[in-house]
């Protein structure tokens, strides 16, 4: 059963529009990529999706607001929000500073755990930043 | 500089009983009022300081693209302070008010035939608040006709307005790209077309300064499909006399009073933002209007199918006098005032071409485009900043937003030969700087009161407005 | 008279440097080309203009005003208007770049601050475009805070406010409700109402913060704002109003000044310009407009309001006669507007009009009239005084700021004795 299959703890995966997903305790917890907020550049303001909302994969979810930009966040793997980073709201320079770890968004009871495994891994990720550039 | 607080160290705020001695009950009166009382000479010395850190069109060129920074005559200042104008009271009886109702009748004819619209309604205070009160008819026509049209289309080089009203309508939008030539791509418009299609709007000239060149047949699809046309003028300056957005096909349009019309900008406002629709929207306008009755002129309330007031009043009729003013003054010969805004612009685009780069290489209209994209990242703003160095305001800057690295530049027709050999030398010896001593460019400006200012912090520790050093008024406030 | 600077002979070497021989063949892809010229008057001279003007302006009669209601005739001191003359300000722009427009944006940040001090509130921005809008825009914002589609107003608002309120509610496809519940996206006030009552609304903004609605007061009169307590004080969530009073012509209804003020937390969804304090790279104090990432240009379709520009100019009036009144000041114009509206009141009443505020007033009050209210306004107006506002029924709206002298309201009086 594909249902069955164990998801590799810590292990980033990554969608087209530079959003990371990693798996933890069977939530998927979300944010985006440092090639994004380097692309974003200083981050002054989030605005983050309430808690019990319920997204499609690549659903806009929530807007990333900096001096000159303002970019939406889609919730790269569908499901329903359980939790969301409130310290964040406070220090968006979280997001510049650390969009791995202090910087994470959302985290989200998935749906369709198999969506997890259409996203893009890390290498895959790289490569299609790479071209980008 | 000091701030106007600052001159009165000694303000506590507090009212005694004496300062209110009034009947009121205490549960309604306040205790605490903590403005500065300044004296007149402070005050007058203060703002007088400030206005000379100001720039504007008074001061030298303001080629803000997009935002028609002419010349803004002091007759029209001393005609709107006239008191009889000044003065009368919005709900003053009819008889009282027939000088204040002819000029809006007759302001409202001189622009139906300028635009070539069968009715106008003169209550918008802004451009922006034009547009809104468009598609609120549009919105109010369909509903009447039971069509269900929930969506707008809108080109990419559009004003941001315009999307931001149409969803402020809980309209969807779809985006059009632009061609290769500027236009709003053709195929893909008449692909949208769908039969839940509201309204289509379009810029003309648009955005890139550059005259749609299928909007006849653009009007004509969206007929076709039932779709309506509405015109954002924000580029009227480039038409008077020559074309008629009205003979185009546009149902709509707003013109922006405080552009074409030479109303000051006055630092951000008042504008004006009048809209002008064919015969067939014109019940749909706002009350109340003001109509001719043999010798008189009244002010009609009917309501019908009217979607309603949009601002109280009659709009911002002190705009109003100016726009009619400048509009006297012009009167037959207003064409001429398009043919140099278009003149002044395609000379200073001369100038500059071979060193900037131009994305759609055309003849332009009032304004044009143009890219900085090979000085590098940020070259854009780094050039606006230059530009204040040399005493000149910068244009536009990123915007539209397909263009990379975009310089928009408006000269408008009130500027002089001398003046635009002047700006482009400048561009050229600032494209220069860049090449030989970059860093120069990127620390400007030099020589304005301030330095570039830390927006970063300024949006992620807000400091928003003056508080008592002593004490926390917001604690304060909450007790009276 | 025209105002371009260019001669024949340098437009001549402008076309030759162009590549072309006439202005036409810089708009020969403008059409459809009108073929005839515009149907206007004949060009006038500044002269001509004044005249032709002067003649408009003599067609309007000015009246003794004891009408308010939603335009008042308070007294701007003559600085103001000096001040304002200066091109530095009138002629420039929204302060895009801030380094060449530091006295607007100071101006701003002033006027945020000032508009803090009188409503209690703890953000400003930099204004909208009348009283009316800045309401309908404060529905709009609750809306899109809490999701709801129902706006409540209480009665007493300025019916052109409603009007406008339900133009922008059917825009924005949400519905004005009889109900404070849990579908309420806002609670409206106006205080002092449309007829002059002064209310200390705690109880209606309970209501509304219990069903978790937003609790909005207009203020019309915000001169009312120097005696009357801060509307933050009553718990309210967003203030609006129009800031005509402080120091702007009544000029026929506009340009006037919306104000819009809320608590911290609906900071990021204001709608408009807002300007901040931050330091430059050598540390200096200045201005910038901040949050821009809410407005138009940048956001498009999910911006905060479609509203681009601020009324710059009437908010520096505001700013700049809020300066030279200050406390003393306001505080003797406010009083002096209560005490000639009560002075007014109790004369009136006293020769048989029937008052009808059922509340304590500031400066604007109801009575019901002895005789047919139109015969009431048309023998003042023959004197020369616009006696009040019509609503019907005999009623009539009558208003005195601090420049209905003592005089003119015993003329008011006298006048009206005299019919009885």
């Amino acid at each position: 059963m594909e249902n069955d299959k164990p998801v590799v703890a810590e292990e980033f995966r990554f969608s087209k529009e530079h959003e990371w997903v990693t798996i933890r305790e069977g939530l998927a917890v979300i944010g985006i990529s440092d090639f994004a907020q380097k692309q974003l550049g200083d981050i002054v303001s989030i605005e983050l999706p309430k808690i019990g909302n319920e997204y499609k994969q690549m659903q806009e979810m929530a807007i990333v607001d900096s001096i000159k930009a303002s970019s939406d966040i889609y919730c790269p793997i569908s499901g329903k929000v359980v939790e969301i980073n409130e310290d964040l709201l406070e220090h968006p320079e979280w997001l510049n500073q650390s969009s791995y770890e202090l910087g994470w968004m959302v985290k989200i009871k998935p749906s369709n755990i198999n969506e997890f495994e259409n996203l893009m891994t890390k290498a895959e990720y790289d490569n299609f930043v790479g071209k980008i550039k | 500089m000091k701030l106007i607080f600052e001159y009165d160290e000694q303000n506590s705020g507090h009212l005694s009983d004496e300062d209110i001695s009034i009947t009121l009950p205490k549960d309604l009166t306040r205790t605490n009022l903590p403005l500065p009382n300044v004296s007149e000479i402070d005050v007058i010395r203060h703002y007088t300081n400030l206005s000379k850190k100001n720039f504007g069109v008074d001061v030298g060129f303001y080629p803000l693209g997009s935002c028609t920074m002419k010349y803004n005559p002091k007759i029209n200042e001393d005609v709107a302070r006239l008191e009889g104008f000044r003065d009368l009271h919005p709900f003053s009886p009819m008889d009282c008010i027939q000088g204040s109702l002819q000029l809006m009748w007759e302001l409202e004819q001189q622009l139906k035939e300028i635009t070539g619209m069968d009715v106008f309604s003169l209550q918008p205070a802004a451009g922006a608040q034009g547009e809104l009160l468009g598609i609120m008819i549009s919105k109010a026509y369909f509903k009447e006709r039971n069509e269900k049209r929930t969506k707008a289309i809108i080109p990419d080089s559009a004003h941001g307005t315009n999307p931001a009203t149409a969803a402020m309508c809980k309209h969807d939008t779809i985006v059009i790209p632009s061609d290769s030539r500027g236009n709003m791509d053709l195929q893909k418009f008449k692909q949208s077309l769908s039969s839940d299609v509201a309204v289509v709007m379009l810029t003309n000239p648009n955005t890139l300064g550059l005259f749609e060149e299928n909007i006849l047949d653009i009007c004509d699809l969206a007929h076709k499909n039932g779709t309506l046309t509405y015109c954002d003028g924000a580029n009227m300056n480039a038409l008077f006399g020559i074309t008629r957005p009205g003979d185009q096909g546009f149902d709509m349009i707003h013109l922006n009073l405080h552009k074409s019309f030479s109303t000051p900008h006055g630092g951000g406002g008042p504008g004006a933002g009048v809209l002008g629709v064919k015969s067939f929207l014109s019940d749909y306008l706002p009350t109340p209007r003001v109509v001719k009755q043999e010798s008189k002129y009244i002010l009609n309330n009917t309501k019908g199918k009217s979607v309603g007031r949009i601002r109280s009043f009659y709009g911002n009729f002190g705009m109003l006098v100016r726009a009619y003013s400048y509009i006297l003054a012009w009167g037959t010969n207003i064409r001429k005032v398009s043919e140099y805004a278009v003149l002044n612009a395609n000379y200073l685009l001369t100038l500059l071409k071979d060193v900037y780069e131009l994305p759609y290489d055309r003849t332009c209209a009032h304004e044009f485009v143009i890219s900085s994209k090979k000085f590098g990242e940020k070259s854009a703003l780094n050039i606006a900043k230059r530009l204040m160095d040399y005493g000149f305001h910068p244009p536009t800057v990123y915007f539209p937003l397909i263009v990379n690295e975009a310089l928009m530049i408006e000269p408008t027709e009130t500027e002089s030969k001398e003046t635009l050999d002047k700006f482009a030398l400048t561009l050229r010896v600032i494209s220069d700087e860049i090449k030989e001593n970059p860093e120069l460019v990127r620390g400007a400006p030099y020589t304005t009161p301030i330095g570039r200012l830390d927006e970063v912090t300024a949006a992620r520790k807000p400091n928003l407005k003056w508080i008592h050093p002593q004490k926390n008024h917001d604690n304060e406030n909450l007790q009276i | 008279m025209d105002y371009i600077p260019i001669t024949d002979i340098e437009r001549n070497e402008m076309l030759k440097r162009i590549g072309i021989s006439s202005i036409d063949e810089l708009v020969k892809e403008f059409k459809p080309a009108l073929k005839r010229k515009l149907n206007l008057s004949i060009p006038k001279s500044e002269f001509e203009i004044m005249r032709h003007m002067q003649d408009l302006a003599k067609k309007n009669i000015i009246l003794k005003y004891f009408v308010g209601a939603g335009s008042y005739n308070h007294y701007i001191p003559s600085a103001v208007n000096h001040l304002l003359m200066r091109g530095e300000f009138s002629t420039g722009y929204t302060p895009y770049q801030a380094e060449m427009n530091q006295g607007t944006l100071q101006a701003i940040y002033e006027f945020q601050s000032f508009i803090c001090l009188l409503t209690g509130m703890d953000v400003a921005n930099a204004s909208l475009y009348d009283g009316a809008s800045a309401l309908s825009e404060a529905a709009l914002l609750s809306s899109s805070h809490n999701g709801r589609k129902r706006v409540f107003v209480q009665e007493g608002l300025h019916p052109q406010y409603s009007e406008v309120l339900k133009t922008y509610c059917d825009g924005a496809d949400l519905e004005l409700t009889n109900e404070i519940d849990d579908k309420t996206a806002c609670v409206i006030t106006q205080n002092p109402d449309f007829y002059g009552n002064i209310e200390n609304p705690w109880e209606l903004s309970e209501r509304a913060h219990k069903v978790g609605a937003l609790f909005i007061t207009c203020v019309v009169e915000p001169t009312s704002l120097a005696l009357l307590k801060a509307p933050a004080s009553y718990g309210t969530d967003i203030v609006v109003g129009e800031g005509q009073s402080f120091g702007i012509p009544i000029s026929f209804g506009g340009p006037y000044l919306g104000f819009i003020a809320v608590k911290d937390f609906l900071l990021k969804k204001i709608p408009g310009r807002i300007c901040g304090m931050t330091t430059d790279s050598k540390g200096n104090e200045g201005f910038v407009l901040t949050f821009q990432a809410r407005e138009q240009h940048i956001r498009r379709e999910r911006a905060t309001s479609n509203i681009t520009t601020n009324q710059g100019l009437m908010a520096l009036a505001a700013t700049i006669y809020l300066a030279l009144m200050g406390r003393s000041g306001l505080t003797t114009a406010a009083k002096l507007s209560y005490s000639r509206a009560h002075l007014l009141h109790d004369k009136l009443k006293n020769i048989g009009f029937e008052p009808l505020n059922k509340k304590p007033f500031y400066n604007e009050f109801l009575l019901r009239a002895p005789k047919p209210s139109d015969e009431i306004i048309s023998i003042l107006s023959e004197k020369g005084i616009l006696g009040g506002l019509e609503l019907g029924d005999d009623k009539i709206l009558i208003c005195c700021t601090e420049t209905n002298t003592i005089q003119d309201i015993e003329s008011y009086v006298s006048i009206i004795g005299e019919t009885l």
